[in-house]
């Protein structure tokens, strides 16, 4: 039985609109754009910045579109001259006192005062008036700038705490063009989702300390990946330098850099958030990397370490291997093809550190790695037991140096670490996940696909190569 | 003394206690509404009586209480004693001199709403009134007038006094219920409307004092004397404040539909010193402001009103004399309406404040001609496109003025300095 619709004419084009749905979630769901800065799909409808005003049945006064439940038929004009000019007008008072400094403001190219601006706004101001001016560039938090001259004051941030993620710490105070936002504790604004505000900031209000002036994000491209900080598995977009500029920056390592990593809006895992940890991942995808192959602590050819370690495990009587909860599944697969008989164990590559959030009610989880699902769907879930009397280990994963494998012959697999902390028989490098492409599959069983961001560096080999020679 | 409804007795020190207004004849009517009628029977006569909202918007009271659902399990109702209007001051004459009046209202439309618990929502500027407010709940409190089981008959209602922080915008329905709630003072997006989500997310009937005021009235002396009081679509007495220049200035209760003319010339004693009369706003400071000539053929009721181009309102009527600078007039409102609005919605927020530094650049004697031009459009971007009316009533007094006294304010703007000296005209 299908839930039944009400028809609606938006800009003379018959649609269906589901019961309940306002006339801007309709017109979205069917392509047309009304424009909305302080509308958010997740949060309550605010209705304070009137640039969705539209025509409905041809009443005199115009109706915001974010708070019109559609009635039946109903007709909406979005484009007609009058919606046209309130747009023009409401776009004018936005930038009355708004600074205009979009040349030095990090939203510029994807801020969407600007973008509307350029599609509705009027041509000129018609205000010869100085601006008012409110505080720059203060730190609302240790990891965001406000800057109060650039905020539309559409509560988006405000909501977002109260409504998502819980904390209350952000609100507006005082009254009428007075009013600026502010955090609960002035200077101390730290929740656990807090750089959520300044992706759903409309303007250059909100900035993260961590991107500020590094870079104009048009020479930035966003990659499809997956944070691999816990077993949510949220989307993410990880920012390189976009094709076109690399040609412009020869033997420089910036186009290796991941600028910053923010949401990537999947309805299925993470809706439109993520949280702190997962928009660092590129702070601490940059810890140290292992790069070079070691036997017994000596520098060697990646093709002497391969060696080294077949002999290892083909002459072991009792072999094991660890399996890494950071591998994807296809490589998962590899090994599992390649495996043979031998027993296999779970190994957890990270564990909660100190001052970290456990667990939540949004996002974050206990299991701080992101493939946990995968690797017990394959090859079940004990966890490695000293006792068992290997005399050969295949640890794959970080961390080797956590596990309790005093006196046995080892193999490391991992992508990080230093050859102080890894005193293993033979150390492999390996490729990160953001130079491969595959899926993790989160705690709820739902697998989430990431593409490869970067050109694995010279020395390191991916782990379902290293698996295919050890068995050939 | 001359009143119907409200000035039907002279004042004295006393007359504001439950003694006075018992003597008066008080609370006979939340006797009858209590012992002898339904509340829907209730319900009917003020929707037969034709009562208007008073506070301005002038919204059929029997209406607006029909519209909350009967079978909704909570009702609020609130009292709107935030009477921020400029000009406006006609509920603080009825809280100083006749609260229970107030509150015998409260009660009878309480038991017509089958309200349990009703707020008084005070405006925080308000000492005297407030200090009425509470004496007089006390005595009817001890008297068994409000609280638990009414007069023996099982109606319970309890009056709740809040007050407000001194915000005009919470004299708007919906502010003031987010108010009541201990949030910001925000209006909020209507529909929802307060009657089918107000107050706690309930059902919610916000009335003006005056309006509820009236309703005992109509209880004792029957709607139908009540509905023939005055013009017929809107009928009733209403209490005027008569300010500015003006011989007598003071509060009087006129039926509707009484001429304008008569009430400044005659009642409020002409123009002060005997000077011409200049403009009048007619209805508060919102209201389009009528020049001289205009308000000859005019009587107090909407209809006449609208045709001339403007609105009763609170009843308000400020009067003008010749020789007043109407650009100094309009940036004092100005300024009032952007020091008020409350910030939340665009067009409001930066709008009112937009137009008052325009004024304000033009009365420093630094203003172009290309300012008022920008003031004549600024307007048109605010009015209907807020959240709740501050807009519309920041806008409409800018927009009558620049249109009847356009020529003062070009010429403020060209030669840098006012076309009146200030000094009233003889």
């Amino acid at each position: 039985v299908s839930a039944p619709t009400i028809k609606v004419t938006i800009d003379q084009r018959e649609v269906e609109a589901r019961p309940g749905e306002t006339v801007l979630q309709a017109a979205r769901r069917h392509g047309i754009d009304i424009p909305h800065f302080c509308y958010h799909d997740k949060l309550s409808i605010s209705g304070n910045c009137r640039i969705c005003l539209v025509k409905v049945n041809n009443l005199p006064k115009l109706q915001p579109a974010c708070n019109l439940g559609c009635a039946p038929n109903m007709v909406v004009e979005t484009s007609v001259e009058q919606v046209q000019q309130a747009r023009e007008q409401v776009l004018q008072f936005m930038l009355l006192n708004h600074p205009v400094d979009c040349g030095i403001c990090d939203k510029a190219g994807e801020c969407r005062l600007q973008d509307y601006q350029h599609a509705y706004g009027p041509k000129q101001s018609i205000a010869r008036d100085p601006k008012h001016h409110k505080r720059k560039l203060h730190d609302l938090g240790p990891r965001i700038t406000l800057d109060n001259e650039r905020c539309i004051l559409c509560s988006r941030c405000v909501r977002f705490t109260r409504e998502i993620s819980g904390s209350s710490a952000l609100g507006i105070v005082e009254r009428g063009h007075h009013s600026y936002v502010e955090a609960q504790v002035p200077g101390r604004f730290d929740d656990a989702y807090s750089d959520n505000v300044i992706e759903i900031c409309p303007t250059g209000a909100l900035l993260s300390n961590d991107f500020l002036y590094k870079c104009r994000v048009w020479f930035l491209q966003p990659v499809r990946s997956v944070c691999t900080g816990c077993a949510r598995g949220c989307s993410v977009k990880v920012w390189r330098r976009s094709s076109v500029r690399q040609q412009h920056m020869p033997g420089t390592d910036s186009s290796h850099v991941a600028y910053r990593t923010t949401v990537f809006e999947n309805p299925d895992i993470n809706g439109p958030w993520l949280c702190n940890k997962g928009y660092d991942q590129h702070k601490w995808m940059a810890r140290e990397r292992l790069l070079q192959p070691l036997v017994r602590g000596q520098a060697v050819a990646p093709a002497g370490a391969l060696a080294e370690a077949k002999q290892l495990l083909e002459t072991a009587r009792n072999p094991a291997v660890l399996v890494s909860t950071h591998a994807s599944n296809e490589e998962l697969d590899v090994l599992q093809s390649l495996l043979g008989g031998v027993t296999t164990y779970v190994h957890r590559d990270w564990l909660p550190v100190d001052g970290e959030v456990v667990e939540d009610h949004l996002l974050i989880r206990a299991d701080k790695n992101p493939n946990r699902a995968g690797v017990v769907a394959r090859f079940g879930d004990r966890e490695f037991d000293p006792a068992a009397g290997h005399d050969v280990v295949l640890a794959w994963g970080e961390m080797g140096t956590a596990l309790p494998l005093g006196g046995v012959a080892w193999i490391h697999l991992t992508p990080f670490g230093t050859p102080v902390d890894a005193p293993a028989t033979v150390v492999i490098p390996l490729s990160n996940t953001w130079e491969r492409r595959g899926s993790f599959t989160n705690f709820e069983g739902k697998s989430n696909p990431f593409e490869q961001v970067f050109t694995k560096p010279a020395g390191v080999q991916h782990a379902a190569d290293v698996f295919r020679s050890l068995a050939s | 003394v001359n009143g119907t409804v409200f000035m039907t007795f002279p004042v004295t020190a006393t007359s504001h206690t439950l003694a006075d207004y018992r003597a008066r004849g008080g609370y006979a009517g939340l006797e009858q509404a209590l012992r002898r009628h339904t509340p829907d029977e209730v319900g009917e006569r003020a929707k037969a009586s034709g009562l208007q909202g008073r506070g301005g918007a002038g919204f059929m009271t029997g209406l607006k209480w029909e519209f909350v659902a009967r079978d909704a399990p909570v009702v609020y109702l609130c009292c709107n004693i935030d009477e921020g209007e400029p000009g406006t001051f006609k509920d603080r004459w009825i809280l100083e001199h006749s609260p229970h009046q107030l509150i015998e209202g409260m009660l009878i439309a309480a038991y017509a709403l089958r309200v349990r618990h009703a707020f008084a929502y005070i405006r925080g500027e308000f000492d005297l009134p407030l200090r009425r407010l509470q004496a007089a709940l006390q005595e009817a409190q001890a008297a068994g007038l409000v609280g638990d089981n009414i007069l023996g008959t099982g109606f319970s209602c309890d009056i709740v006094v809040h007050r407000g922080a001194g915000a005009y915008v919470c004299g708007e329905e919906s502010s003031l219920i987010n108010s009541l709630e201990g949030r910001k003072g925000f209006p909020r997006n209507k529909p929802p409307f307060p009657a089918v989500r107000g107050l706690y997310q309930k059902p919610t009937v916000v009335n003006n004092v005056e309006t509820l005021a009236t309703v005992p009235w109509i209880l004792v002396h029957g709607s139908e004397r009540y509905a023939a009081i005055g013009v017929k679509k809107s009928p009733g007495t209403r209490l005027f404040g008569v300010s500015g220049h003006v011989e007598r200035p003071g509060l009087f209760e006129k039926p509707t539909g009484y001429p304008l003319a008569q009430l400044i010339f005659d009642d409020a004693g002409g123009i002060l010193g005997g000077r011409k009369l200049k403009a009048v706003i007619p209805g508060g400071s919102s209201t389009p402001i009528l020049t001289g000539a205009e308000i000859e053929n005019v009587t107090l009721d909407p209809e006449s009103m609208g045709k001339a181009g403007s609105m009763v309102g609170s009843g308000a009527v400020i009067v003008i004399a010749e020789g007043t600078c109407m650009v100094r007039l309009l940036q004092v409102l100005s300024r009032f309406y952007a020091h008020e609005s409350c910030g939340q919605c665009t067009p409001c927020r930066e709008g009112t404040d937009w137009m008052n530094r325009i004024l304000e650049r033009v009365i420093a004697g630094r203003g172009t001609p290309a300012d008022i031009a920008t003031l004549r459009r600024i307007p048109s971007g605010i009015q209907g496109n807020t959240v709740c009316a501050l807009g519309d009533a920041a806008s409409m007094p800018v927009v009558s003025f620049l249109k009847k006294f356009g020529d003062e304010f070009d010429h403020y703007a060209t030669h840098g300095r006012s076309l009146h000296d200030g000094r009233l005209a003889p």
